[in-house]
């Protein structure tokens, strides 16, 4: 496409988003949603296109191969891979089909236990045990650095009550009421300390990037203008 | 519900709670030979626990596809259905769906589109929310007005000005760099470790059929 008619396009798309500041006025409102709706279609379009493109013809083409394997198993295997991966789509399809419903659901169960091991399996190795040795390592020589040893005991001290926060715990009283401990009280209060400076920091941090996405749409609709 | 559903709906289960453990065991022991020494073959031993979990994460991913395809299917149907009931906005979206398609099969790939209207809607989508952030902001401190609020504030100011490219600023910045590496940092890991937790206990949750999103 033409380097001029993609400024024209981004431009009209730019200004039809834009107009959900001016809220619901007539005919200009239905600007906003004609461009969502464009957005969608052609999301929906982009993600045909890349699971065909991606996924599936590349499977497709490798079984008619045979000299490449996706296993240690061999070609064949290969194809009763795929022909497995078939039937479970085809099984997708009898959704609707009220007796048949089980069917369905157990290809979902496939689906998605396979997706829960690799999520329990990626959390604990690539996030809760590199985090949690990272948290309790210590630099490497105490003396030397007291602020970085301040820096890691402030940094064990908030992941942990921000940990502690999310647990809740009450020890009954005689009279049947609740009541927290005061350390545990304690501990929640540090802990939110730290998850509210987190938080803020995010929140401060995506406000910068959008400002920054801001800055650059007006720059370009005053740039397209001039 | 019948017998025969009764039963299905165990081997659901059955069948989920098998896959997942074989996948889990697979992922964690396989393609890892250091686990089992400097004995001879263990090289081989670690190929052949990663095979299960090889197969059946080429099994997922085909299915995944192919449920897209099925999911977007059913989206067009919807559409065709709203636009047969008069509804003029399932119309754009059914044409913007098929000009993308016919734009991308008849070029032979050509992307151009992506540059021309998918990115500009995206950005200037993203440029919205900076207004909508900064109301929702608002309304949440006016509603919010103790110790916590005063607190996120004074973090959302320092990490603001501590951005700005001002030589006047620099203790702010080293402030902003100090908040961002320790407290900040310490608040995110609590987070994601919390995230992390929560997503081992949903996925063994799934593992042992506790979850009812697939039992039907």
């Amino acid at each position: 496409m033409a380097e001029n008619t993609i400024t024209i396009v981004s431009f009209v798309l730019t200004l039809m988003v834009f107009s959900y500041l001016l809220g619901d006025l007539p005919l200009i409102g239905n600007l906003y949603r004609v461009a969502v709706y464009i957005f969608v279609g052609m999301t929906a379009a982009f993600t045909l296109i890349v699971s065909y493109e991606g996924v599936i013809l590349p499977y497709l083409q490798d079984i008619q191969n045979q000299s490449t394997s996706w296993t240690a198993l061999g070609w064949r295997a290969d194809i009763t891979i795929f022909a497995a991966a078939l039937l479970f789509g085809l099984l997708l399809l009898l959704k609707p089909v009220k007796s048949l419903t089980w069917l369905t659901n157990s290809v979902f169960a496939v689906v998605i236990v396979v997706g829960a091991s690799v999520g329990v399996v990626g959390a604990l190795n690539g996030t809760l045990f590199p985090l949690l040795h990272a948290t309790v390592a210590l630099p490497d020589d105490l003396t030397a650095d007291f602020n970085a040893l301040v820096d890691t005991l402030l940094i064990f001290v908030g992941t942990m009550t921000g940990l502690y926060y999310f647990h809740y715990q009450v020890r009954a009283r005689s009279d049947g009421s609740e009541e927290q401990s005061r350390v545990g009280r304690g501990f929640r209060h540090i802990g939110k300390a730290f998850l509210v400076t987190a938080l803020g920091a995010i929140y401060a941090s995506t406000l910068l990037t959008s400002l920054t996405i801001l800055t650059e749409r007006i720059g370009f609709l005053f740039q397209f203008g001039a | 519900m019948g017998r025969g559903q009764r039963y299905g709906i165990a081997l659901s289960a059955f069948v989920a709670f098998a896959v997942g453990v074989v996948t889990a065991l697979s992922l964690l022991l396989g393609d890892n030979p250091a686990l089992f020494g400097e004995q001879p073959g263990s090289a081989q031993l670690a190929g052949l626990l990663a095979l299960p979990a090889d197969v059946l994460l080429r099994l997922a991913t085909i299915v995944v596809a192919l449920s897209i395809v099925i999911g977007i299917a059913n989206l067009l149907t919807v559409h065709v259905g709203r636009l047969a009931r008069g509804k003029a906005y399932s119309a754009v979206m059914l044409a913007s769906f098929g000009f993308t398609v016919f734009w991308y099969v008849a070029r032979q790939g050509d992307t151009s589109l992506l540059e021309a209207v998918q990115v500009p809607i995206e950005s200037a989508l993203a440029a919205l929310l900076c207004l909508s952030l900064l109301h929702g902001g608002s309304r949440v401190l006016g509603k919010r007005a103790d110790i916590w609020g005063l607190l996120f504030v004074a973090v959302v100011v320092l990490v603001l000005l501590g951005s700005l490219p001002l030589a006047e600023l620099a203790p702010v910045q080293a402030w902003r760099d100090w908040l961002m590496r320790v407290p900040v940092g310490a608040g995110a890991r609590a987070l994601l470790l919390g995230i992390a937790l929560g997503t081992v206990v949903t996925g063994v949750r799934a593992l042992l059929g506790q979850d009812r999103s697939f039992r039907g």
